[in-house]
């Protein structure tokens, strides 16, 4: 693929889903069903966009491209490097599964008309942000993204969501303010913010310091960090279930990949090391893994649990980046991809079993297993993932990460995947066993049902069961797609050079 | 003798003529009394852009009024700075008056449109001077004629409110205007000169021999600059004045003439006084304090308020404050963006008066509660105030951003940090002050129950341009920057 096409498929793939957008609200007043094929149609050409520039990443390229000066020296810019790569596949298609998997899980929700074409909108700002190629294009899609997807949490518009929707608000503005500060700080250090020119801040001094905390504070705000977490937990759950799947699985990995751009193009890992600025991000990981998980076991409200246990697990990929080297970031790197997939699995089971049963508490939902045997199924390997154990993806990212720890010297960072994990399995077999073994009593045909209802549509099924499959396949699987990006990122980030 | 040659003093004339015009057309011809005068606005317009394009070819030039050269005569000074606030000064007040004409008819009693015409080609004939002068007294007249226009504007409404507001901004302002007579005649004293070349190149051997006198005469000057553009702590008279006046007014005031006195603040540190007085005297560093909290109280003062007229005054008080930060950090950078933000803010003020005065029109509302579900019924009037609030916070892609940007890294630049965090605090202040209004319009529930008066295509139209104009500043923001750029450079 020449560098002209690559270019043109970039722009596509930011700027499709967004042109679509006014398109599904005009569809829209005139014909639901054409709508919906319209935004599935969408999400599907995006991703497979998506997937044709891979041919050009394999071969170890970097497209750096400038359109025009917003200001001098302060371009809007795109880059395509592994990295982009990786979290742009994954975004797009995890979005495309949620997409379909709305069809279902909408068509009896009420404003259909705003929701689908905010879900393509918020996709294209989310590519946007992950194609962009310096520090301020990312900050326009960051703040686009973070701003229009406050529809999607508020979408129920009950009073629980105003408010968090509101928190969630206020969050972000702050983050967004932190993150400006940041770049305007680095572009006064280094005279450019773009993404194309290695460690831009090669000083630790203390306005350098400064720009790193504002990225902390704006990224981690985004990635639920400790203690920037507060509004994850409230905003998550209110969404509708697919809404909630992309909120946790894709968007909370914007501020992932931010930091990961913060660490290896606005500093470099030779400046956080003398500095040991990347302990203050270790220490922060370590709190956000054992927080996380802690608050998960006490909630009743499955979502809540769910969006607790994201703010853990996005703590490995923070530990994973404090601790810098080859093992650690092919770990961070991997779990950004399989808590992509493990937890947008589970949230589109538990957004199925609510659908259904209207239950959200956990203490309610036994023998939920027998009546809707394929989503639950889907939840439990999931939820296994999540645990850890062998051959699901999840074991894989925490295997790596545990080696990573290893060779830095850092056993208690194992100490603390090995506790989290306990953690986890604490509060994820307390929804499994009894959803498949708790009885409700029995009659002539054998146990009773307690909800009375079927398993999901297919529509909603197939997601799930695709995402269920591929914690299994990218797990010990000699194929592993993921893994092998996760790798090339790692040598790329690391020994390829920043440029 | 070209009829171009003499552009600059027919700025002036055409909107004085029209003003003394209107009422007469407004009796005997009602019908061509309005576009008289939008005629006139786009006139001086048009001759202000050309001026542009002059200055940008030849560099900066001066014109003599009457042919009669300083001492004696009155001189315009035309140099890039000057002109884009000319510019900036005209083509809002355009835009705002296109706007006014249906907006007045519902406002104001059918027998003052007339005079209405008058006073609002007075405050926009005096600012265009305002910006051009180059001489002191000149300087008090036209502040004067602004002044006295300005209250008429507001009391023109003729209830109660409005008399008091504007009863209380007269006084107010005639003490500004007094304390610049004052510092003027301070400055007489010891130089014996009015025109602004001639005493900046007197000064310097004048402070010498009296410094006092020029302590005086720059203390005096920040006052009275300092009331008439509300700056912190002597903005009080401005949250009544601009609520209480009819929507155009408001847009007018807001928008325009408190930058106006920013602007000649500005002209009096950086082409009057020397610099060696700037840097013995910490003016500047008055200013920034001054400014700061501006920024800060106007925030925090209008996140009380229940009416939304008086929110945005009060917003005012903090937006003017980048203004004048811009001016106190003293940096090419920096000044760049207080200029930018004076543009975009004029735009972005001028914008969310409207629509506040379109609510008010169609409604009658002034409550921010009963806003609630308002999207609803005026969806493109909303919309408008949805882009000028996300401006106001520098939401990317809006003007708002780059001038804070600009703003944020001169303040970086003189090694100033602090400064930026006012300047990110304020914004989050901002942010919490008008996200309900805009979460509240669009996502309440509960049908919008009062009565909904439709609103006319021409007050309509006047948004879209605003929000075009938002949305160009933040995308195609390098020409107006890189022209400010060269404009402060000048200064240094």
């Amino acid at each position: 693929m020449g560098e002209a096409t690559a270019i043109t498929v970039i722009l596509f793939v930011i700027f499709f889903p967004i042109i679509m957008t006014p398109v599904l609200m005009s569809v829209s007043a005139r014909s639901e069903k054409l709508r919906n094929i319209l935004a599935v149609i969408t999400s599907a050409v995006t991703f497979l966009a998506v997937i044709s520039l891979y041919s050009m990443v394999v071969r170890g390229d970097i497209l750096q491209h400038t359109f025009f000066e917003l200001l001098p020296n302060l371009e809007i810019s795109i880059r395509l490097d592994v990295l982009s790569f990786s979290l742009a596949v994954i975004a797009s298609f995890i979005w495309f599964l949620c997409t379909v998997y709305s069809i279902d899980y909408m068509a009896e929700e009420h404003g259909g008309s705003r929701y689908y074409p905010v879900l393509m909108f918020t996709l294209g700002s989310c590519l946007g942000i992950f194609l962009a190629g310096d520090f301020f294009t990312l900050f326009v899609f960051f703040e686009l993204m973070s701003l229009i997807s406050y529809i999607l949490v508020v979408h129920e518009e009950t009073e629980q969501a105003l408010k968090a929707g509101y928190k969630y608000l206020v969050m972000t503005i702050i983050g967004g303010l932190a993150l400006f500060f940041g770049i305007i700080i680095t572009f006064e250090i280094g005279g450019t913010v773009s993404l194309g020119v290695g460690s831009i801040i090669d000083e630790g001094t203390l306005l350098g310091l400064l720009a790193f905390v504002c990225f902390l504070i704006g990224f981690g705000m985004k990635a639920g960090m400790f203690p920037l977490h507060v509004w994850l937990p409230d905003a998550h759950p209110v969404a509708p279930s697919p809404a909630s799947a992309l909120l946790s699985g894709v968007m909370l990995k914007t501020g992932a990949y931010g930091m990961f751009r913060v660490v290896f193009n606005a500093f470099s890992v030779e400046v956080l090391q003398t500095t040991n600025w990347d302990i203050v991000l270790g220490v922060l990981a370590v709190i956000t893994i054992l927080l996380g998980s802690a608050v998960a076991l006490t909630q009743n409200d499955l979502k809540r649990r769910l969006a607790y246990s994201s703010v853990g697990q996005m703590g490995y990929v923070l530990l994973g980046l404090s601790v810098l080297n080859d093992n650690a970031i092919t770990g961070a790197m991997f779990h950004i991809f399989s808590h992509a997939i493990m937890k947008s699995c589970l949230f589109l089971a538990a957004g199925a079993i609510i659908w259904k049963t209207g239950k959200r508490s956990i203490s309610e939902l036994g023998g939920i297993g027998r009546e809707m045997p394929y989503t639950m199924a889907c939840f439990s390997i999931a939820a296994l993932a999540m645990i850890g154990i062998p051959p699901l993806n999840g074991f894989l990212s925490k295997w790596t990460l545990g080696l990573g720890a290893l060779d830095a010297n850092a056993t208690v960072y194992v100490l603390v995947l090995l506790i989290s994990s306990l953690l986890n399995a604490l509060y994820y077999l307390p929804i499994i066993v009894p959803a498949f073994f708790e009885m409700v009593g029995e009659n002539e045909h054998g146990p009773a049902l307690r909800f009375n209802v079927r398993d999901a549509k297919p529509l909603m099924l197939i997601p799930m069961v695709i995402l269920a499959i591929f914690t299994v396949i990218f797990g010990l699987s000699p194929i592993n797609f993921p893994f092998d990006l996760s790798q090339m990122t790692m040598d790329f980030l690391l020994h390829g050079g920043n440029l | 003798m070209e009829l171009t040659n003499h552009f600059p003093a027919l700025i002036m004339a055409v909107l004085l003529g029209i003003s003394f015009l209107s009422p007469i057309l407004y009796r005997w011809a009602r019908k061509a009394s309005a576009p008289a005068l939008i005629t006139s606005l786009s006139l001086a317009l048009v001759m202000a852009i050309y001026l542009l394009f002059q200055v940008l070819q030849v560099g900066e030039f001066t014109y003599y009024m009457g042919g009669w050269p300083p001492p004696y005569g009155i001189e315009f000074r035309l140099d890039l700075i000057r002109v884009y606030m000319l510019l900036v000064v005209l083509a809002v007040s355009l835009w705002i008056m296109v706007y006014a004409l249906k907006d007045l008819e519902h406002e104001l009693k059918t027998e003052v449109m007339g005079w209405y015409y008058t006073l609002y080609a007075l405050v926009v004939g005096s600012m265009a001077g305002i910006a051009l002068t180059n001489d002191l007294f000149n300087l008090f007249v036209l502040m004067e004629i602004c002044a006295i226009s300005a209250c008429a504007i507001i009391s023109v409404k003729e209830d109660r409110a409005c008399l008091e507001a504007s009863f209380k901004y007269l006084i107010l302002s005639a003490m500004g205007t007094g304390c610049f007579l004052l510092g003027v005649a301070m400055i007489y004293m010891v130089t014996g000169q009015m025109n602004y070349d001639l005493v900046n190149a007197a000064l310097p051997e004048a402070v010498e021999l009296y410094p006092n006198n020029m302590f005086a005469a720059s203390a005096l000057f920040i006052v009275a600059f300092g009331t008439k553009a509300a700056l912190f702590p002597l903005h009080v008279w401005l949250p009544d004045a601009h609520a209480s006046a009819p929507s155009p007014s408001s847009a007018m005031l807001s928008g325009l003439v408190i930058k106006i006195y920013a602007f000649a603040l500005f002209i009096m540190f950086y082409q009057l006084f020397p610099r060696p007085l700037l840097e013995s005297i910490p003016l500047n560093e008055i200013l920034l304090w001054l400014a700061s909290m501006g920024i800060m109280f106007g925030s925090i003062f209008a996140m009380v308020q229940v009416d939304l007229k008086k929110m945005l005054a009060y917003s005012s008080i903090g937006q003017i404050g980048y203004v004048f930060l811009g001016i106190g950090l003293d940096d090419t950078i920096a000044i760049t963006g207080g200029f930018y933000h004076l543009l975009v803010h004029a735009i972005m003020k001028s914008m969310l008066f409207m629509c506040a005065g379109v609510i008010i029109y169609s409604t009658g509302i002034r409550q921010i509660k009963q806003l609630g579900g308002i999207g609803q019924v005026l969806p493109i009037t909303m919309f408008a105030f949805t882009i000028g609030s996300a401006s106001m916070i520098g939401i990317p892609g809006t003007g708002g951003l780059i001038s804070k940007w600009y703003l944020a890294l001169g303040a970086l630049e003189i090694g100033r940090p602090i400064f930026v965090v006012i300047i990110l605090a304020s914004s989050l202040l901002n942010a919490v002050y008008y996200m309900p209004i805009i979460v509240n319009a669009f996502m309440q529930q509960e049908q919008f129950e009062y009565q909904v008066k439709p609103v006319p295509r021409q007050m309509l139209i006047p948004l879209f341009v605003g929000v075009a104009a938002l949305v160009f500043l933040g995308v195609f923001s390098r020409p107006f920057i890189v022209l400010l750029e060269n404009a402060v450079q000048l200064l240094f």
